[in-house]
């Protein structure tokens, strides 16, 4: 373990000098290569210690030591943290291209054409580092406008992994739930701007892991958190197509309750206007007519016809709770009923 | 070398005039539009200008490179810092390997290794910090933070976002066929997913990861699937620089829609051949790992086009014995295709194999597909000469070389006749005779064996058939004096094979040795008749192998031509290793005795002779031809023949 933390002590520091030192100029391609070597040596640490939290911790400690000593020897020195550890390759070309030393011959090198022939395996692995990642985001690019082929886009499909994978990961620690439902909130509830493609990422991360039709803890632990988020669920139920609300009741039935729950609340929350002589959402409700209201629920018995019954009968309590009129505007449960038995 | 360190001088040969203020708007106009404008109309306007692009980066490389400094760049080539940057930005620019390796080299060739003012310092800055952007840069804040979040790199993020969205598209084109796309000609596709996929794929064609959809696109080929593939996506495959990397089935298709990545593919066989010198055994895997064979026997077209490719490699290196090697390997793994394919094909061969009635055979019973694939050859010849010799009972060989030849003569002699008077078609005709002796060459090797062993007098059938192979023109009316020369030198070795001497010296083999050099006039045979008669001498003659090899090292060491015997030992040892011709043990010894004798030879050099370096100048039979990777003017797109083969055939005739 002393050696392991010896090295990721040096190879720190080595980030440091790439991004801050003149020394880098004086590097040759033997030590380009070696540099990002031990980058990929602090991934494999990422990868043997991240669900091991007492060889985490010992790993976290060595580079907070190793950051406070660095944090004296560069002025603007950005700490490494662990969770820096399996991205340090990344980490190396941003302090590379971001140091004004940078000898262009190394520049040509990273943004050269991959050369297969190459005599060093590892210079291989470096020619061309940039070239290809200018490639792959504009392939994404060019082939965002054909997006729409599947349910979720593919960007939001990946981002569901993620999710789903740094969330088994955290819940297989052991660690305090807390920890996980702040990930969350840290990658998902972003901005009103980003709902619409966090809503993307929750629906994949459901979707895509389900396949196998069992449910994981990490899965049961998001629905558990999708309850609580009352915005975000009525960000998917309102922004959503019906095809993936769908499948997303068929595969979870937290889901499926949740969802219920809320249509229910979202009807609660009509109105009816006898100017328009139509339901109209009212407060903090999304502005939902009153056909798609009633299509909601429809789909949502279609897709789990095992809540059917008990879901009518609940609405026609509702609707007696409401003096059981079968006039249309006295009570929205009379009217969503006679609507879905059309 | 990187793309980025080509060197200039390579572009400057290109390039075109100077670019002028003119051209510079253009394309800075183009620049601003495309980077303000979206949606599909400007991803068209990309498309369409990509290639112009391409050739307008080049000039500008050129021009920098023929500029002293940055600074005067920057005056000369006004918008240049401008036209660039923007370009930098566009993904349709960037995602290609072309123009992605051209904007580099001119930010490269924009940087100063030593600025010395302000505007060159300025130019350093900003470059880097393009770069840098470039590579590092997130334009999606979410997917950002789940990338720091979760500890996920973006080169394995956008790789994966990448390989996503191919999949979708390969499966989005799977659901577009039914399961029975390519054998129900009932079913139809959808021709808008394929069309709008490929159009969509156009600016990928060379990036790795789209591969398996550019694969898909390309499943089948000739069928109404990859008809509707796009006109830009055909195009891009036809100019990329790149190598694609596409399953079997995909090159089969790209082959078959781009006759330039057609005439690559036989040009870069021929090549790899010529520069290893591959063995026989070698070579039929060499041709095989192609694909062509396979390829040209389900598409006839094919094989037309790389059989024009042939006749056209053959008419600039006349007596090539690699080239010959070549093509009748092609030709026999190709007929092993067919054979597989269209299993009448090989039953009417067959079916002339049992037939003793020769001349009614041949005349008769030639297979329509057969005919197709040869539209050019003499009917009467093409099965006789396709029939490979282990098809047929050893017996029958001698009357069959000799019916061959008889009516080899009766053709020459009567497009010899036409040719007096003045018909170019009696030329043209000729010349198919040998082309299709030359992809049946088996039959040669028969000969020349039979030759030695029924001890034929000199003025066999057979020794013309050889004449003929390897002098197939009556140029300067030399035939006559080309067989007189043959006869010749069969004497002597007939002399030799048979004579009691132990050691023949060098006098005994003084006639020998000066038939195999060359003479500067006319008629002057080329040494390999003569050559190939000895190898077939020191092979099948009855004397011990001691003797043998001594004058075959004697012959071949005075004549310098190590590689020429070595080439045609190396296909004679194919052909006698293959299917069910069965030759004796003492045969085989025999050939690795030789063949060793040769090895040694040109271990040892081959200076020691002054004929030996004369005969390196002079003859161009093996190593010496260079495939030039030109465009072959007179072959027409593939798409033309399917359809008209024979009219497409008497054009090329005339």
């Amino acid at each position: 373990m002393e050696a392991v933390l010896k090295n990721v002590a040096s190879a720190v520091e080595l980030l440091a000098v790439a991004a801050y030192s003149d020394a880098m100029s004086q590097w040759d391609e033997k030590t380009l290569s070696r540099a990002f070597h031990w980058a990929r040596y602090c991934e494999h640490v990422y990868t043997r210690f991240h669900t091991n939290s007492a060889g985490r911790r010992v790993v976290e400690k060595q580079l907070q030591h190793t950051n406070a000593r660095l944090r004296d020897a560069f002025a603007d020195y950005r700490e490494v943290s662990f969770m820096d550890l399996p991205r340090c390759e990344h980490l190396l070309l941003l302090a590379l291209l971001s140091n004004p030393h940078l000898p262009i011959s190394t520049m040509k090198i990273l943004f050269g054409k991959k050369d297969v022939a190459s005599r060093y395996y590892d210079y291989k692995e470096v020619t061309g580092l940039c070239s290809h990642l200018i490639q792959c985001k504009s392939a994404c690019k060019v082939l965002c406008p054909f997006s729409g082929l599947s349910a979720v886009d593919a960007d939001a499909e990946v981002q569901g992994e993620m999710l789903m994978k740094r969330l088994d990961a955290l819940l297989s620690q052991g660690s305090d739930p807390q920890q996980a439902e702040h990930f969350l909130h840290s990658v998902l509830l972003l901005s009103e701007e980003a709902a619409h493609h966090s809503c993307l990422v929750i629906t994949a991360a459901l979707l895509t892991a389900s396949d196998s039709g069992t449910q994981t803890s990490s899965q049961s632990f998001l629905l558990n958190w999708l309850q609580k988020e009352h915005g975000m669920l009525q960000h998917m139920g309102s922004t959503l197509p019906s095809a993936v609300l769908k499948d997303l009741a068929r595969a979870h039935g937290k889901f499926r309750d949740a969802y219920f729950s809320a249509l229910k609340k979202w009807a609660s929350e009509m109105e009816y206007s006898l100017n328009d002589g139509e339901w109209l959402p009212e407060g903090t409700a999304p502005s939902l007519s009153f056909q798609e209201m009633v299509e909601h629920f429809s789909d949502l018995f279609d897709a789990c016809p095992s809540l059917r019954r008990n879901a009518e009968d609940e609405l026609l309590a509702l609707k007696i709770l409401d003096g059981d009129f079968d006039a249309r505007g006295l009570s929205v449960w009379g009217d969503i009923l006679s609507e879905l038995k059309k | 070398m990187t793309e980025l360190q080509q060197p200039l001088s390579q572009l400057q040969e290109t390039s075109e005039p100077l670019l002028d203020a003119q051209k510079m708007q253009f394309w800075l106009d183009k620049a601003v539009a495309w980077d303000q404008a979206g949606g599909a109309h400007a991803q068209k306007d990309i498309l369409r200008h990509l290639r112009g692009l391409t050739d307008f980066l080049k000039q500008v490389l050129a021009q920098i490179s023929n500029i002293g400094s940055t600074a005067e760049s920057m005056k000369e080539l006004p918008f240049l810092g401008q036209i660039v940057g923007r370009l930098c930005w566009n993904p349709y620019v960037t995602v290609g390997d072309t123009n992605r390796g051209l904007l580099l080299q001119c930010l490269w060739g924009l940087y100063s290794e030593n600025p010395s003012n302000a505007v060159e310092r300025k130019a350093n800055q900003w470059i880097r910090k393009v770069l840098c952007r470039l590579a590092t840069e997130e334009e999606n804040p979410a997917a950002e933070i789940l990338m720091k979040s979760t500890g996920v790199p973006p080169k394995e993020y956008h790789l994966r976002v990448l390989k996503k969205m191919v999949k979708q598209h390969q499966e989005n084109i799977g659901k577009t066929c039914c399961p029975k796309k390519s054998t129900d000609p009932s079913c139809r596709c959808s021709c808008d997913v394929i069309q709008t996929t490929s159009e969509a794929f156009v600016p990928l064609i060379d990036c790795p990861e789209a591969s398996p959809v550019i694969c898909s696109l390309l499943q089948h080929p000739g069928t109404s699937f990859t008809d509707a593939l796009s006109e830009d996506f055909l195009d891009a495959l036809n100019s990329t620089d790149s190598n694609l990397a596409l399953d079997e089935t995909a090159l089969v298709s790209v082959w078959y829609h781009s006759l330039p990545r057609l005439e690559e593919a036989v040009l870069d066989l021929l090549e790899s051949v010529i520069s290893t010198g591959s063995a026989p055994q070698n070579l039929e895997q060499q041709v095989l790992k192609t694909q062509l064979p396979k390829a040209c026997a389900h598409h006839c077209s094919m094989f037309l086009v790389v059989n024009d490719i042939f006749r056209s490699i053959l008419r600039q290196a006349e007596g090539n014995l690699v080239v010959q090697s070549v093509i009748q390997t092609f030709t026999r793994c190709f007929l092993k295709e067919l054979e597989e394919l269209e299993p009448q094909a090989k039953t009417y061969i067959c079916t002339f194999t049992m037939n003793n009635n020769l001349l009614s055979a041949g005349k008769s019973q030639t297979s329509t597909s057969l005919k197709a694939f040869f539209p050019q050859s003499p009917p009467s010849l093409l099965v006789p000469l396709l029939t490979l010799p282990s098809e047929m009972p050893q017996e029958a060989w001698k009357n069959h070389l000799e019916w061959l030849t008889a009516s080899l003569q009766r053709l020459t002699e009567q497009e010899e006749e036409e040719e007096d008077s003045q018909s170019s078609r009696s030329h043209h005709n000729g010349f198919e005779t040998w082309f299709l002796l030359v992809q049946c060459s088996h039959w040669v090797q028969v000969a020349g064996e039979l030759l030695v062993t029924s001890e034929a007098e000199p003025c066999s059938p057979l020794l013309w058939l050889l004449t003929f192979y390897y002098h197939p023109t009556n140029r300067w009316h030399c035939r006559a004096a080309h067989l007189e020369e043959a006869k010749k030198a069969w004497s002597h070795l007939h002399a030799l094979s048979s004579s009691s001497v132990v050691s023949p010296t060098a006098d005994h083999l003084q006639p020998l040795i000066t038939l195999l050099s060359p003479k500067p006039q006319p008629p002057s045979p080329a040494p390999l008749l003569t050559l190939s008669l000895t190898v077939y001498s020191a092979v099948f003659c009855r004397l011990p192998h001691s003797q043998s090899v001594e004058f075959f090292h004697t012959v071949v060491h005075a004549a310098g031509l190590h590689h020429e015997a070595a080439c045609v030992l190396r296909s004679l040892q194919h052909r006698l290793n293959e299917g069910s011709c069965s030759s004796s043990d003492t045969v085989h010894v025999r050939i690795t005795k030789l063949q060793s004798t040769v090895t040694h030879m040109q271990a040892g050099g081959n200076s020691h002779t002054a004929l030996n370096s004369r005969a390196q100048e002079d003859t161009p039979a093996v190593t010496k031809l260079s495939v030039k990777k030109q465009p072959l003017a007179h072959v027409r797109p593939l798409a033309e023949f399917p359809h008209n083969i024979n009219a497409s055939h008497s054009a090329e005739a005339e």
